[in-house]
């Protein structure tokens, strides 16, 4: 851990939020969420940079990070009388596993065009992958931020009350 | 003229009328099912009234009873509309109905709130515009696009949401809307591949359609899935999945035209 890989953690983080805030506002939520929204990001999407650079597999530092994000966001949530989805949706976002759904398409693309039997096979080897890869990160994504409204439902469904 | 509001006793159809209009809003601003039926129920009990609900896609059924006069009941189903995401609706009208538990709220006063709540102007579509292809630019800044493919992406998103809100002012279907603007975005996009600019422009092409990816919608889905709400789940979830395939449409018409399938 050198100054080197703090400085692209954090790099990292800003541009998640910048992402979260971007995304944030096509959901239309006020003002203080937006700012929450893009504090989960920047630290949920620093802490999988960090994860992925410590050799974890992707879909599981996603989970990780997701389920990191559902938590602080409960507490955020009470902290601000607003439902939890309303930042921990948008702060997702930016993990959103897109190169990975490109690269999905693009060897389907290529698949569908070529004749050769041997290319055919590498391409459909590609669509399997990243189809998988985009997948799983997706479940990973929506479970791990769902896992703490499952085990503290009467928190997360009473954090719009003030009395 | 407190007093004078709280003596006015709503009838059943009154409640039921204000019930299905707040869970109706609920679904068409992006809350997961179960939000909706805890909001409700939470409502309806305050009024002296048992509630059951189910929700689909395109309409909400709602049948209230009263707990001291079981004959006393009534069934309503109302349309809803198109989702246009708005969680400043969601967390208010949460709010509006843990207040109407604890503050016990007339029927007036609610029906006061929820019309203040939902005629509440929006963040400047301008604004949006801006932001969303600020982040969609830092987006591709993630996936480590170079100088360039961040340019491209940030006109490229800027355009496909601009077309995105004009098409939907005049109310085509969404399914064309995902697909053209996905195609315009990755059109623009995709002259960095054409002119040769920066080392990335893969990550350009792969990112400038990111925009329209329906998150919410597909977290919400899971959400009900694992909730328990398993129709309205798969229903979220093939609405979800076919705006993908429509991205996926329009990014493969645009790589087609551009000859970019032999790269």
């Amino acid at each position: 851990m050198n100054t080197e890989m703090i400085k692209l953690i954090l790099i990292d983080g800003l541009l998640a939020a910048i992402a979260a805030i971007g995304f944030a506002v096509i959901s239309n939520p006020s003002r203080k969420a937006i700012y929450v929204s893009a504090f989960l990001a920047a630290i949920g999407h620093g802490l999988r940079f960090f994860l992925l650079k410590m050799g974890f597999e992707i879909s599981l530092a996603t989970f990780v990070a997701a389920s990191f994000i559902g938590l602080l966001s409960i507490f955020f949530a009470r902290l601000i009388h607003c439902p939890a989805e309303v930042f921990s949706f948008p702060s997702l976002l930016p993990m959103i596993p897109g190169l990975f759904a490109y690269r999905t398409i693009l060897s389907l693309i290529k698949f569908m065009q070529n004749t050769d039997i041997q290319k055919s096979q590498s391409f459909i080897i590609d669509f399997f992958h990243n189809g998988m890869t985009t997948i799983f990160i997706l479940l990973a994504l929506v479970v791990g931020v769902s896992l703490p409204v499952l085990f503290f439902p009467k928190i997360s469904f009473s954090v719009t009350r003030k009395y | 003229m407190e007093s004078d509001l709280k003596n006015n006793i709503p009838t059943i159809e009154q409640i039921a009328d204000l019930l299905t209009d707040i869970s109706c809003e609920l679904m068409s601003s992006g809350a997961h099912t179960m939000r909706i039926i805890q909001n409700i129920s939470r409502m309806a009990e305050s009024f002296g009234y048992i509630m059951d609900l189910s929700v689909f896609q395109l309409s909400i059924m709602i049948t209230i009873v009263n707990k001291d006069d079981k004959m006393q009941r009534l069934t309503q189903i109302k349309k809803t509309n198109h989702l246009k995401l708005n969680f400043t609706i969601v967390s208010e009208l949460s709010a509006l109905s843990w207040d109407t538990y604890d503050k016990k709220l007339s029927y007036d006063e609610i029906k006061i709130r929820f019309n203040k709540i939902v005629s509440e102007k929006r963040i400047s579509r301008w604004l949006v515009l801006f932001l969303v292809s600020c982040a969609n630019a830092s987006f591709c800044a993630l996936f480590k696009g170079d100088f360039y493919a961040v340019t491209l992406v940030f006109w490229a998103t800027m355009a496909g949401f601009f077309l995105r809100q004009e098409m939907i002012k005049y109310h085509i279907n969404h399914l064309v809307i995902f697909t053209s603007s996905a195609f315009l975005a990755s059109l623009i996009a995709g002259l960095g591949y054409v002119f040769h600019l920066g080392n990335t422009p893969e990550i350009a092409l792969a990112s400038s359609v990111l925009f329209l990816i329906p998150g919410v919608p597909l977290i919400n889905s899971i959400l009900d899935i694992i909730e328990g709400h398993i129709l309205t789940g798969i229903a979220r979830l093939v609405n979800a999945s076919s705006l993908i395939v429509c991205i996926a449409i329009g990014l493969f018409t645009s790589m087609l035209i551009l000859g970019l399938e032999k790269l």
